[in-house]
């Protein structure tokens, strides 16, 4: 591959790019915005709202990331929903994503120490100051390893969204290696590419989890 | 203050407490010893009701806990209620349970804020007040994870501590510490003690019990065996059981 | 909606499964081939193994297996070698099942107590009668239901295999949908298919999962 034609296709490799930052971004977010949501509702004694969203956390965590975009894209005019692709993309990271995010949470929550939420209680605490004060805090730091682990798998989940035609790195780099007949060395470099920045991104990460957790010492440790 | 009478509770198959009566004065200091799976803490925790009893009734101050004092069909008590009771009540666990993602005042202030509702500015000085009394106060600002064991329960002391309880329990306050950690939380309870708190102790700290206990009660199997003053339960007591159990101490120290 | 739709294609959708099921069957017996060898590899105590262990394993979880699958198809075309499609859709999925099943494994070897082996070797045992009576049991047991879950993973991934144009159950689901322009009845019936699979060999991990923690019980 001449230099000259990575020039060329430059401009819209970085939309591509682009494009696929904001798709994990949006899509990310507004997973764990759902996937939060799903966990603190899951908790409410009402049983018909509990298995309601279980089943959907199954069916989406069982069922393959692309055949759900497709459901998405193909399938939404007949729902009513006559996505562009882009936005199609976002929903389906987002609601894949949310799914496991309301596990991460859920383990989260049930990683708390049934002591610290005995001292709340013997205190008088109520249940929503319990909630708040004390274990949303701890489920929240317990849960950041995972949702860093979580957020790497969805960088990669990304590429799927060119079989869809949404407009991000990979499309833009399998629409130049075939105008180009570059398609090896394209790939090549995509394949490099992703693997640099998931080991960059892993090690980024594994320092921001050891950051947060690190006053969280076990209970009762011996100074 | 507490007048425990005819309390049962079961686990599933297993009846831990048969038919417990106990009373605790104001300003009274009660051990309550045992061996374990004797139901002690089982019983402790049913003060407070963190554990529903099943028969029988808890008064605190003559009221009822944990159910509705209709006299007839037994109802339980609303949440606000019990929460209610609960603020009188100060509870220090085994595990100290500090929540871990709080400084040490925050600890003792989080209480005084959220059930209290008292204003950050008085909640803090009074969380500094407790720490100060407890001999912490130059770690108020350290989280748990950085204290140690017998500092830890001190904190966990003053949070209970700062509500201003009528009355405190204590689950077996010093099993978890390192030997040399134990003095130190001991003393505070000393001096709570003599300062007319009104306390119930399950623990196995027998030197303990027999100098700063008005009364100890021997519970084995979901019953209470023994009850009076630590002389007479120490050594004067005419329960094979309750001498059998005490044997172990006597042959290994004297007090 | 049309429910019928999917009944009328259940013969097609059925196939596809096992097409879906075999591809993914074959990718994990292969990735396990790999996976423990690269296992063995970090475990070693030659540094260049290690290295290189890690390197294989950074690199295939890192590629996204969509483009793994696909510069593996550019690859052999560019070789010259005609590969069927099965074959590299099946390798690309054990490359990347390998080094994820390498990390499950050392994890699993990690996971048994350090005293059991410092026992064996106060008792007077080999290396080797370590490994095999002590080591390997354990950490094979560790490491089922992990393996299930991965295995799980697979057969969601496996989809992805469909852009090759392997006829699995999501390339399938695409072709009765365009055959019938009905997506919706189309993709449910194969999402259908791809959670009863799931379904049953959730089961099966936590039939494993209690069946192994029983000879456990500490």
């Amino acid at each position: 591959m001449s230099f000259d034609v990575l020039l060329r296709y430059l401009p819209s490799l970085l939309s591509g790019f682009g494009v696929t930052v904001l798709c994990w971004s949006v899509g990310g977010a507004l997973g764990m915005a759902v996937g939060f949501a799903v966990a603190l509702l899951v908790r409410l004694p009402v049983p018909p709202l509990r298995w309601l969203l279980r089943a959907f956390v199954e069916i989406i965590r069982g069922t393959p990331f692309l055949l759900q975009l497709f459901l998405l894209y193909a399938g939404g005019p007949y729902l009513g929903l006559r996505l562009s692709a882009t936005v199609a993309g976002v929903l389906g990271l987002a609601l894949y994503s949310s799914a496991y995010f309301a596990e991460i949470f859920r383990g989260g929550f049930a990683s708390v120490p049934r002591g610290q939420i005995e001292a709340a209680t013997s205190v008088g605490m109520s249940p929503f100051d319990t909630l708040v004060r004390v274990s949303m805090p701890a489920a929240l730091i317990a849960a950041v390893p995972p949702i860093v682990n979580l957020l790497i798998i969805l960088s990669k989940e990304t590429v799927v969204l060119s079989i869809i035609t949404v407009p991000e790195l990979m499309y833009q780099v399998q629409t130049m290696a075939a105008e180009t007949f570059t398609a090896f060395d394209a790939i090549f470099a995509m394949a490099i590419f992703y693997w640099l920045l998931v080991e960059v991104v892993s090690r980024l990460g594994r320092r921001a989890e050891d950051r947060v957790t690190a006053y969280l010492a076990p209970e009762g440790a011996r100074a | 203050m507490i007048a425990v009478r005819g309390v049962r509770k079961r686990f599933g198959e297993h009846e831990v407490l048969r038919g417990v009566d106990l009373s605790v004065a104001r300003s009274e200091v009660v051990c309550l010893i045992g061996p374990s799976g004797s139901g002690k803490s089982t019983l402790l925790r049913c003060v407070n009701f963190l554990e529903a009893y099943d028969s029988g009734e808890i008064r605190i101050d003559g009221y009822l806990i944990g159910y509705e004092d209709t006299g007839g069909k037994r109802r339980s008590m609303s949440g606000r209620k019990l929460r209610d009771m609960r603020r009188e009540i100060g509870m220090v666990f085994q595990h100290f349970n500090l929540w871990p993602h709080m400084t040490a005042l925050r600890n003792v202030a989080e209480p005084l804020l959220r059930v209290r509702g008292l204003p950050t500015a008085e909640a803090t000085e009074r969380a500094r007040a407790m720490l100060a009394r407890v001999g912490l106060a130059d770690r108020a600002e350290a989280f748990p994870s950085h204290l140690s064991g017998g500092q830890q329960q001190r904190v966990a002391i003053a949070r209970a501590l700062a509500m201003q309880p009528r009355l405190m329990l204590f689950d077996e306050p010093t099993s978890a510490l390192d030997p040399e950690l134990v003095g130190e939380v001991l003393e505070v309870m000393r001096s709570l003690a003599a300062e007319g708190m009104t306390m119930l102790i399950v623990t196995h700290e027998m030197g303990f019990a027999a100098h700063v206990a008005d009364r100890i009660a021997f519970i084995d199997q979901g019953r209470i065996l023994d009850d009076g003053p630590p002389r007479e339960v120490f050594h004067e007591s005419r329960e094979p059981r309750v001498r059998e159990f005490l044997q172990t101490y006597h042959d290994r120290n004297s007090f | 909606m049309r429910p019928q739709v999917i009944l009328h294609s259940l013969g097609y959708l059925t196939q596809a499964a096992g097409v879906t099921i075999a591809v993914s069957f074959a990718g994990i017996l292969l990735g396990f081939a790999l996976g423990a060898s690269v296992c063995a590899a970090r475990v070693s105590r030659s540094p260049w193994a290690q290295r290189l262990g890690g390197v294989y394993v950074s690199i295939f979880r890192g590629v996204p297996l969509l483009v793994l699958l696909l510069f593996i198809y550019y690859f052999l075309a560019r070789v010259g070698l005609d590969v069927p499609a099965l074959v590299a859709a099946v390798g690309g999925l054990a490359l990347a099942s390998g080094a994820y099943q390498a990390e499950i494994l050392r994890g699993a070897l990690n996971a048994v107590p350090r005293g059991q082996t410092e026992a064996a070797v106060a008792l007077g045992f080999t290396s080797p009668e370590i490994w095999r009576r002590v080591l390997m049991p354990q950490m094979l047991r560790i490491s089922v239901p992990p393996l299930i879950n991965e295995f799980i993973l697979l057969i969601k991934a496996s989809s992805l295999v469909s852009v090759v144009g392997i006829a699995e159950l999501t390339r399938v689901s695409m072709n009765i949908a365009s055959m019938t322009y009905r997506p919706l009845e189309a993709y449910i019936g194969g999402g259908l298919f791809y959670l009863a699979i799931n379904l049953v060999l959730a089961g099966f991990g936590a039939l494993a999962e209690r069946r192994l923690a029983a000879g456990s019980a500490r």
